[in-house]
């Protein structure tokens, strides 16, 4: 193996490490998408969303608030620290590449990402008895792993704040914010039409979408793919700008 | 010789104030250097664009005959810088070995926590050390690839003497092994007991070059002290060959001289009323003041 390997797979590690250290990591995409689910679909029994059993259907929204969180509280707290606190600067003279730098970040999300939707699916699938179709487990974890790493650029955007209490709080209430609004801790069909409407155009609305469609047993909607990426776009345009300016100090 | 590193009129222009001013130097492989002046001479600037972080605004810049940038080159260097603290989540071992992984020739972890002096923090989380100990492990974090060349930026800002002592040990040792240091300070003794040479900054420029005894005799020179008796007066101390300044504190008088062999000889020649002599090398401190003084008027 050469050194950029070998540099690669060791920030990897240190990544990962930080990661599962993080108490708000656990506390908000392991251990309360999982009580949240438990307690939803106990006092909620017996209703369906559409086609599909309501336990199924917030088993999806739970693991995608899960996996949205691993971005916005954890990620998101990773990269303001680096940066507050010259962590990046130092590592610019060091001879790990900038790829390599970045690539960890991608795979250690994935990693991350992928524990946490089999987390949910092995938890909430076994206990709840949830029976979905081999090819609908597969697709709707596929989906969701997949369209989860869009939710990295929000959390490089909300990174790229300087101050580390300020990320803190704004990215809570961001998460929280959007994971209502778009209907992953309660149904939209539960909500008013203008509500509803609001809900068409967040990002966390059209993660989950994917997912209900999916073992709904209806095709994925490719103008809430669309609208994802048109946010992915957004937010690395924002955060680049924002970069650039600070740099420019 | 081989020069580590080249400087040629490096200038770095900041909103309009010209931070680094046509700066050129050049550093041989194998010595210590320390660049000293007052906070805002220009030094971090010059140590930033050296280390390819910041883009020059005009001029030339050879680390190591490369490019700083080229990965090649970085992995024959280390630095530790300012305003760097400590990552989170992480132990003081588990950042020192990320930091190992690296370089394609690091030193053994074992070596960096006893250089380092942090073999009994290693296993605490490195945002739990205190601020002294958080510097020595970016002095460890430097020194992870074994580099040929270190930069130093005011690295004993926050260390207590016992630190600060393991650390000008470990300089040394470094020096004695050929490596080539850099250091900025505004700690004169620091300057004074590591470096070969001293190279002086003020408003971008090099004001002075040289060892740290030609700095000190190039400017304030020696002192020779008495108690004087009764019929010493300033001005037939001034007629003295050689005195630059004559002071005095009740009987005591203080006499400044770049020679003051011969102005001892003078003085016992011509008879003068003296008691209690002594001679005292100028400080650096007194040197460096009168340099950045003279700088500025």
């Amino acid at each position: 193996m050469n050194t950029t390997m070998k540099a690669t797979m060791a920030q990897c590690k240190a990544e990962l490490l930080r990661t599962l250290r993080n108490k708000r990591f656990v506390f908000f995409s392991v251990i309360m998408p999982v009580a949240f689910f438990f307690l939803f679909t106990s006092t909620m029994d017996n209703r369906k969303i559409g086609n599909v059993d309501w336990s199924a259907y917030y088993l999806m929204s739970m693991t995608v608030y899960g996996v949205i969180g691993a971005s916005l509280t954890s990620f998101a707290q990773r990269i303001s620290k680096e940066r507050s606190q010259g962590w990046i600067r130092l590592l610019r003279i060091t001879p790990l590449p900038a790829s390599s730098y970045i690539f960890s970040k991608l795979a250690t999300q994935g990693f991350i990402n992928l524990f946490i939707i089999l987390n949910m699916f092995i938890v909430g699938g076994l206990g709840k008895h949830i029976n979905l179709p081999a090819a609908a487990w597969l697709e709707s974890g596929l989906w969701i792993w997949i369209g989860g790493f869009s939710f990295m650029s929000l959390g490089v955007l909300l990174g790229s704040m300087r101050n580390p209490d300020a990320v803190q709080v704004i990215t809570l209430i961001v998460y929280m914010g959007l994971s209502i609004l778009g209907g992953l801790w309660f149904p939209t069909t539960s909500m008013s039409s203008t509500m509803q409407t609001i809900a068409k155009f967040t990002p966390t609305y059209r993660l989950g979408q994917g997912a209900w469609n999916v073992i709904g047993g209806s095709a994925i909607d490719w103008s809430g793919v669309g609208i994802l990426a048109a946010y992915v776009i957004v937010f690395m345009l924002l955060s680049s700008y924002i970069m650039k300016r600070q740099e420019a100090v | 010789m081989n020069a580590a590193i080249q400087l040629e009129k490096l200038t770095k222009i900041y909103k309009g104030i010209r931070a680094v001013d046509e700066m050129s130097l050049t550093v041989e492989a194998g010595t210590v250097v320390a660049l000293l002046g007052p906070n805002g001479a220009g030094k971090t600037t010059a140590i930033s664009m050296i280390l390819g972080l910041q883009e020059p605004t005009s001029g030339k810049v050879k680390l190591l005959g490369g490019d700083p940038r080229d990965q090649k080159i970085r992995n024959r260097i280390g630095a530790m810088l300012q305003e760097v603290s400590v990552i989170d989540n992480l132990k003081v071992s588990e950042t020192i070995d990320l930091f190992r992984h690296y370089y394609a020739n690091p030193l053994a972890l074992e070596q960096l926590l006893l250089i380092s002096g942090l073999q009994g923090e290693k296993d605490k989380m490195a945002t739990a050390l205190s601020g002294g100990q958080q510097r020595r492990l970016g002095f460890a974090l430097a020194a992870a690839g074994d580099p040929e060349v270190i930069f130093l930026d005011e690295p004993t800002v926050g260390m207590d003497v016992a630190s600060r002592q393991l650390f000008w040990d470990t300089v040394r040792a470094m020096a004695t092994r050929g490596k080539t240091v850099v250091l900025t300070t505004h700690y004169l003794e620091e300057a004074d007991n590591l470096a070969d040479r001293i190279v002086v900054i003020n408003h971008g420029k090099v004001i002075a070059d040289g060892t740290p005894s030609e700095i000190k005799a190039n400017t304030t020179g020696r002192v020779i002290s008495f108690t004087a008796g009764a019929a010493v007066t300033t001005e037939s101390l001034q007629a003295l060959p050689g005195v630059t300044d004559v002071e005095w504190n009740g009987k005591r008088v203080k006499l400044f001289s770049p020679n003051t062999d011969s102005l001892i000889a003078a003085l016992v020649q011509q008879r003068i009323d003296m008691r209690d002599i002594e001679i005292q090398s100028g400080g650096l401190e007194d040197a460096f003041q009168a340099l950045v003084q003279s700088a500025n008027g």
